[in-house]
């Protein structure tokens, strides 16, 4: 006999379906009531938006061997996409922008700032994280002077330590984010 | 203290065909092969697992991992060891690049059986049987270390560094022009096997006898197998349908006999043979073989294997498609390549005799290569031989082995002895074969 008896057939991951099924029917139902009783605050979209969030935090961190850089940048834009979503369901009074967003860009570059210090010698594991949050972070910069948001002073520090953050980068790491972005964005 | 080394990760671009494996690759088109030795003892897990690491220590080019870039896949030196676990799933399932810590292939065992699923972005079935019977030489020579003093000592066991060339590149012809056919093939016929399940069945053929039959009507052993393959689907599949496509046989072609390379990364390209059954009367067996010897020496000539090889480069490297984001690529590959498969009714592969040296024949019985059958090409046929055990085997997602059972059974009557080994999914009719 060359072969084991019995071989493993498809695997379907049934709990992973049963809840999206389940969270499907949930959002329906949330849906259907909020039409029915017209509250003031449409909660029911809210509820979803965090149903959306929960599904996309948790396909990412079954996936095996993540990168912690790559959770950072997911939390951020993550939660940016959700508080935004939020902030426009309850009227839109741009503290999402103000407030949130610039907080977040903070913590990310802290977070980032951190893992460069401790093992830098790994950077290029990060690298190419490390550029799409600097990338994100100018996002304040960009909605003040268009004239979306009007916290100065958040849009500014947000943008300094993230600068400082990419500078610090640059200074210990060049050589490993321009090999990062030769292997991406080879032709 | 990490070292200093694990700071440059060595990376290398896929080779020209290695470039669509990832793109066009899932669940239901693996494109991985296996290649699969049967010892006469049982297996030591722990035994095997220092083998596979000492190989890879000795093959850098396998010790790697894949990653996303912006406009291709790539290779990065992978700094974990493979997971060597029972063989448990069907064989040359696909290899989800995020388990078996990342690497693009997998050894498992089970009693006396050595298998490594290999992601054909890796390598080839030539290059992967030299990796193949690295692990195969380690283990037998961890196991018995006393045996095979002098053998290891005398081995050739110099580091094999990390490719730097693709050989497809090195030796195409810009001027040469495609051969490609534009007829559609004959796709086989049937209900799946339920569940996703793959059946596997081995047709040990005396190889002896083999020669002397092709001999006798003046083929080459894998002509003569490729008209007997042509044969079974002919009676079995082709003949009860009102098709008028013609019978495909894809059959790769090891590019390394034609140009001089040392890659250890994919270097083939293959050849095409188009039996119009219909136009050219083909219904019986001396009529099938006649035109498969004919068309291979049309077919298999250094001019023509260039023309295939220099097309698919050019597509590689054309500018359009090296522009267009790797999410893109992926998007438009998998949405056109149902309908590119279906230029081909089966591919058969025969990677020939699997050279082993001196003693170590003594522990082997005899080995195996399989390739993953997919949604189009529903069957697929490999080969390969060891002593005087010649293995065709088909890897099938049918539910029925009409083909497998006539290739068998004309066999038989040409007076070849042929032995049956199967993974037991259709084993109804393996035993009844038997």
């Amino acid at each position: 006999m060359i072969y084991p008896q019995k071989l493993n057939s498809k695997k379907s991951n049934l709990l992973v379906r049963f809840g999206v099924l389940l969270s499907i029917l949930v959002a329906l139902i949330l849906l259907l009531l909020n039409r029915h009783f017209k509250p003031r605050v449409p909660w029911a979209a809210i509820a979803n938006g965090g149903i959306i969030y929960v599904w996309v935090i948790l396909f990412y961190s079954i996936k095996k061997n993540i990168n912690i850089a790559g959770h950072v940048l997911l939390q951020t834009l993550a939660l940016s996409a959700l508080t935004v979503f939020i902030d426009y369901q309850l009227g839109f009074k741009a503290w999402s922008l103000d407030i949130i967003i610039p907080v977040l860009i903070i913590i990310a570059n802290v977070t980032m700032f951190v893992l460069t210090i401790i093992s830098h010698k790994n950077y290029i594991k990060y690298a190419m994280y490390q550029l799409v949050i600097s990338l994100f972070s100018i996002l304040p910069i960009v909605l003040y002077i268009e004239n979306i948001t009007h916290n100065k002073v958040m849009c500014i520090i947000a943008s300094i330590i993230s600068g400082i953050n990419l500078a610090l980068s640059l200074v210990l790491c060049a050589r490993d984010l321009k090999e990062t972005v030769v292997r991406k964005f080879h032709m | 203290m990490k070292s200093k080394k694990e700071k440059k990760l060595y990376w290398r671009r896929l080779d020209n065909s290695a470039k669509i494996f990832p793109i066009s690759a899932g669940r239901k088109y693996s494109t991985v092969f296996r290649l699969s030795v049967v010892l006469k003892e049982k297996i030591n897990p722990k035994v095997l697992e220092n083998a596979v690491n000492m190989a890879l220590d000795q093959y850098k080019s396998f010790k790697v991992r894949m990653k996303t870039g912006f406009f291709w896949y790539y290779l990065e030196e992978n700094q974990k060891s493979p997971i060597i676990e029972e063989e448990k799933d069907y064989p040359c399932q696909y290899i989800n690049p995020r388990t078996n810590n990342n690497y693009l292939f997998k050894v498992t065992y089970f009693e006396n059986k050595i298998n490594i699923d290999i992601f054909h972005a890796l390598t080839d079935g030539n290059n992967g049987t030299t990796f193949f019977k690295e692990i195969v030489y380690n283990y037998l020579e961890l196991m018995y270390p006393e045996v095979f003093q002098e053998e290891r000592r005398a081995r050739n066991l110099e580091i094999v560094e990390y490719d730097t060339e693709d050989s497809y590149v090195k030796n195409y012809d810009k001027k040469a022009k495609s051969n490609a056919s534009s007829k559609k093939a004959y796709v086989l016929r049937g209900n799946f096997l339920k569940l996703g399940a793959v059946s596997a069945i081995h047709e040990m053929i005396d190889l002896n006898a083999l020669k002397e039959e092709s001999k006798k009507h003046e083929a080459t052993i894998t002509q003569y197998l490729t008209a007997v393959l042509i044969y079974s689907i002919y009676e079995e599949n082709y003949k009860k349908s009102k098709s008028k496509k013609p019978i495909k046989v894809c059959i790769p072609v090891n590019l390394k006999k034609y140009f001089a390379s040392k890659t250890m990364s994919n270097f083939f390209s293959y050849i095409t043979l188009e039996a119009n059954m219909e136009d050219k009367n083909m219904d019986t067996f001396e009529k099938i073989l006649e035109f498969v010897k004919v068309d291979f020496k049309n077919r298999l000539v250094e001019e023509e294997i260039i023309k295939t090889m220099s097309a698919n480069v050019k597509l590689g490297n054309n500018p359009i498609v090296r522009i267009v984001p790797l999410e893109l690529k992926k998007l438009l590959v998998r949405l056109s390549y149902i309908e590119i498969r279906k230029y081909t009714t089966i591919t058969f592969s025969n990677i020939g005799r699997i050279g082993i040296i001196g003693k170590y024949q003594d522990y082997i019985d005899y080995f195996l290569f399989l390739i993953a059958p997919e949604s189009v090409e529903k069957i697929k046929c490999s080969s390969c031989s060891f002593g005087n055990k010649m293995v065709f085997t088909f890897t099938s997602i049918l539910d029925n082995n009409k083909i497998q059972k006539r290739f068998y059974e004309f066999l038989k009557e040409r007076n070849i002895k042929v032995e049956i080994e199967s993974n037991g999914v259709l084993d109804d009719i393996s035993t009844e074969i038997k």
